[in-house]
């Protein structure tokens, strides 16, 4: 974490501890970290240090992500066009903008799934291009990622998806159920509880409707114990029921546990009424960046319109 | 009604197969093969006259041999046991070495470009390289028993094994695994919960296919040394003991046959698992997340925390219930298990093997370097090599005439009538199920024919195969172009030709090149039977402890075995 860039207004590592414990997982009941002390006795005290180092750095930075003159080129397209963008602690925004106008380009910058052709892109305090492999991962472990088609492991369970989840605290490879420690299935199991399916512990992933697939994926997204939530247009798929579903359950998530939420977005009412900030993009630049409440539907459906719109700020 | 207004509509309706092929050079190189295939028949002298000829010393034969003798219960039963441990760990063997190398030779896994030459290198190396050979040479280095046969059996199938397990890892969905690695996964930790999972069906198909493919090609293993119902046909051979021979024959086919019902039974309920969509319950979850009807999404939904409150015994969840498909799994790894278990027993695997085998590592490889024609001289070896590839070429040849008449019997869009087809398919079932290998022992043994009985054997057990594809192959052409030369009043043959053989040929020429891609294997090891060419020499070299000839005639049939490959893999590149 040397390379990491530790804006102002990061406490000392000192005082993290204290503040990590305010804002204990209300979901999970206030659960301590996975120990592997089931497994090994050794190995529990340095993941628990492993991860309350995680989290020092990850939870308390006042502005989780920082986009600079952000932009990203594929050949001749311009996906993102100097893209600015900053996102303070616990907001809720709504990411709108037409098909191809550079959504999930920008997503995928913030956890470092690809990389700007220049720009800085500063994730949870974290300047992302200057992280190495295992920088990333640690980065990664602590956004979640909620993507339109779910990206469930359908050969697998349920529980293990949820499960794989919490991959980033655990070492060396898992396969199977079995080989979780049972710290962790009960953390699992308590985010299966918080989105309702807690049943369905063991049924294959690919067996469930479009709804609940997503719900396991916010689950899955919990396990990781985020400070982060991106969603990729996280009910592009489904129909109106389960899309009031997931994104009450998202809205609720974000309230509980102080997260921060960056959620890609087609239906601008439901946008509206959801979000505390509506972003646009158009061509990959911000053409729209206010409070929702501050907005009417007008002004917001103006970034749909064919012509470059005025009134966009 | 003109021949030109009839005709037009056809031509539109033919999908740009007209302009199929626009080079030369891949036509020019298909056009060499066939004429090689008939060169090929020629220099093998498929001679009828001769044939019906050795006829009567079939009868003569079978006149002398009278009834056949089986080998005592226990005998037959350990002799059988032993030849499936030997197939069982060897292809288990061959899996597990695989996986590192499909991991390498895949493109969406490999760390890097190099190493996915190594990785693909790897496979095609193992591939050219016969087991046969390489149970020679570890009879060598370990002590007698089936642990050569094992080992053999093991690398030699990392070839084909470790392709088609990188075929599957290049197919999978990338997002599952793409969302794994956004959690924060490390890289093995992706691979095992993103990939393994997608690949893992797909995998144990492959690996059963080939114990399938390695029971069939276990007998020739006998010749060089390994225990089991290869080993004791052989000797009955040997020994003129034909009623013996003859009845293990029997044995072996039957065993074959059974294994490959049980393991196409078994592929297709792995692969054909295909989840029903669970229709969403209408019960009301367990979910404390509120229902549709009260649920209007706004920024201050529900100020009080819903989910806070619930604080329920989730351990009870935590306990799978014992559900069909558990149970089903349970008692699949169960037989596995004792399937493993009775093959090590039955083996007797010497660990102590493992360690010595070092030791005699070094002389073996300078027993076998330098590579030597020895008494042979290169151009008898040259020559040999010729015929097998001749035996290989004219097989094919066959296999591809009967294999486009039987197929297209046996496909939909050309018999109309459902028994046709029906008869016709049950006829490939059967012909898949019988070892080329052992027909041909039986064969050479039965008619004393060589070359001749060899390559009769190999052209007709790959029409079950060539016959097959082909039939799947017309039976997805698109039915437009039949539609059409039906509107157009074109007769049973037109419609044959026009609208099945002509946009049908790009498939029929790639499975054609694949059967010929492995006759040339097969080929070198009937050869060691009896049915001509460099096999002979092969085993003649082994047995006299020749190992620097040994290592000449492998990198000789290596190198056809590669450049037939390079070959097939270029032309079917070209054509697709
Ligand atoms: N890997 C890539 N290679 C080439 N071009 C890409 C790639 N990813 C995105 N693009 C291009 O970048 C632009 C923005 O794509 P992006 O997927 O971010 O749009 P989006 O806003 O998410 O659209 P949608 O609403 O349809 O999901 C598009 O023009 C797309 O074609
Ligand atoms: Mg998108």
């Amino acid at each position: 974490m040397d390379d990491a860039v530790v804006p102002a207004a990061a406490p000392t590592p000192g005082t993290s501890g204290v503040v990590r414990a305010g804002a204990v997982d209300v979901l999970a009941g206030g659960r301590g970290p996975i120990g592997e002390s089931d497994v090994s006795p050794a190995a529990g005290p340095a993941s628990a240090v492993e991860f309350t180092a995680r989290a020092d750095q990850t939870e308390i930075v006042a502005t989780p992500v920082e986009l600079r003159a952000v932009t990203r080129r594929f050949g001749d397209t311009v996906a993102l066009d100097g893209v600015d963008l900053t996102v303070t602690k616990g907001e809720v925004v709504a990411l709108l903008g037409l098909s191809g106008s550079g959504k999930s380009t920008m997503l995928r910058q913030i956890n470092g799934l690809d990389q700007p052709t220049s720009g800085k892109v500063i994730t949870l305090g974290q300047s992302v291009d200057g992280l190495n492999q295992a920088g990333l991962r640690r980065l990664r472990s602590s956004i979640g990622m909620i993507f339109q088609q779910f990206e469930l492991v359908g050969m697998l369970t349920v529980l293990e998806n949820v499960l794989t989840g919490g991959l980033a605290r655990l070492r060396g490879p898992r396969l199977g159920t079995w080989s979780y420690p049972q710290a962790a299935k009960l953390e699992a199991l308590d985010y299966l509880w918080a989105v309702g399916l807690a049943d369905r512990a063991f049924q294959r992933a690919d067996t469930l409707s479009g709804g609940q697939s997503q719900r396991v994926a916010i689950a899955r997204a919990l396990m990781q114990r985020p400070s982060l939530l991106l969603a990729d247009e996280p009910v592009a798929s489904l129909d109106p029921e389960s899309t009031a579903d997931v994104m009450l359950l998202l809205r609720q998530i974000a309230r509980d546990k102080g997260l921060t939420v960056l959620c890609s977005l087609h239906q601008v009412d439901l946008a509206m009424g959801w979000a505390d900030r509506l972003v646009a993009l158009r061509s990959g630049r911000v053409v729209l960046d206010e409070s929702a409440a501050a907005l009417n539907r007008e002004q917001v459906m103006a970034v749909y319109r064919p012509v470059p719109s005025n009134s966009a700020k | 009604m003109n021949g030109t207004s009839i005709k037009d509509p056809v031509r539109t309706e033919l999908p740009r197969r007209g302009s199929f092929w626009p080079a030369a050079k891949p036509r020019l190189a298909l056009f060499g093969l066939l004429l090689a295939g008939l060169v090929a028949l020629g220099y093998v002298r498929i001679d009828p006259a001769a044939m019906l000829a050795s006829r009567a010393n079939a009868v003569n034969f079978f006149n002398r041999v009278g009834a056949l003798s089986f080998p005592g219960a226990t005998d037959l039963l350990y002799q059988t046991a032993l030849t499936l441990g030997i197939v069982l760990l060897g292809t288990l063997l061959a899996g597990v070495l695989s996986v590192p190398v499909a991991f390498l030779a895949a493109r969406n896994t490999a760390p890097g470009r190099s190493a996915q030459v190594i990785g693909r290198a790897i496979g095609v190396l193992a591939r050219a390289t016969p087991d046969v050979v390489l149970a020679m040479v570890f009879a060598l280095m370990f002590s007698l028993g089936a642990l050569p046969g094992i080992m053999a059996i093991g690398l030699h199938s990392v070839g084909m094994i470790s392709r088609l397990f990188a075929d599957a890892i290049e197919q999978i969905d990338s997002g599952p695994r793409l969302a794994v690695r956004a959690c924060g996964a490390g890289r093995l930790q992706e691979l095992t919960a993103g990939v393994l999972p997608q690949v893992m069906p797909s995998w144990l198909a492959t690996t059963l296919h080939r114990a399938d493919i390695n029971l069939r090609g276990s007998v020739i293993l006998g010749y060089v040394g390994v225990p089991g119902l290869g080993m004791e046909m052989r000797n009955a051979f040997g020994a003129l003991n034909y009623s013996r021979g003859l009845a293990i024959a029997v044995v072996i086919f039957g065993l074959c046959l059974g294994m490959e019902a049980l393991s196409s039974t078994l592929r297709r309920r792995m692969l054909g698992a295909a989840p029903v969509k669970a229709s969403r319950p209408a019960a009301a979850r367990a979910a404390p997340t509120p229902s549709a009807a009260q649920c209007v999404v706004t920024r201050s939904a529900g100020q009080p925390s819903s989910t806070k409150s619930v604080a329920p015994d989730l351990g009870r969840y935590l306990e799978r219930p014992w559900d069909g498909q558990r149970v089903k799994r349970l008692a699949g790894w169960c037989t596995a298990g004792f399937a493993l278990a009775g093959a090590l027993v039955v083996c007797q695997i010497n660990l102590t093997d493992f360690v010595t085998v070092w030791s005699h590592l070094p002389p073996v490889l300078d027993k076998m370097w330098p590579p030597t024609a020895g008494a042979y001289g290169i151009w008898r070896l040259l020559g040999a090599l010729m015929a097998t590839v001749a035996v290989a070429f004219a097989a094919a040849l066959m296999t591809l005439l009967a294999s486009l008449i039987i197929g297209s019997l046996a496909a939909r869009n050309v018999a109309s009538r459902p028994s046709t087809r029906n008869f016709w398919r049950a006829t490939l079932v059967v012909i898949r199920g019988i070892p080329e290998l052992v027909l041909g022992i039986v064969l050479i043994v039965v008619t004393g024919l060589g070359a001749q009985a060899g390559t009769l054997a190999l052209a007709f057990c790959h029409i079950g195969l060539l016959g097959k594809l082909m039939a799947d192959s017309f039976e997805e052409l698109p039915a437009g172009p039949q539609r059409a030369l039906t509107a157009a009043g074109a007769g049973r043959l037109q419609m044959y030709v026009a609208g099945v053989l002509a946009p049908g040929r790009q498939a029929v020429v790639g499975h054609a090149l694949y059967v010929l891609d492995t006759n040339i294997r097969a080929a070198t090891l009937l050869g060691m039977v009896g049915g001509g060419g460099i096999g002979y020499y092969l085993l003649v070299a082994g047995q006299g402890s020749n190992y620097g000839q040994v290592t000449l005639i492998v990198a000789m049939i290596v190198a056809v075995v590669m450049a037939l490959e390079g070959l097939t893999v270029w032309l079917r590149r070209t054509l697709a």
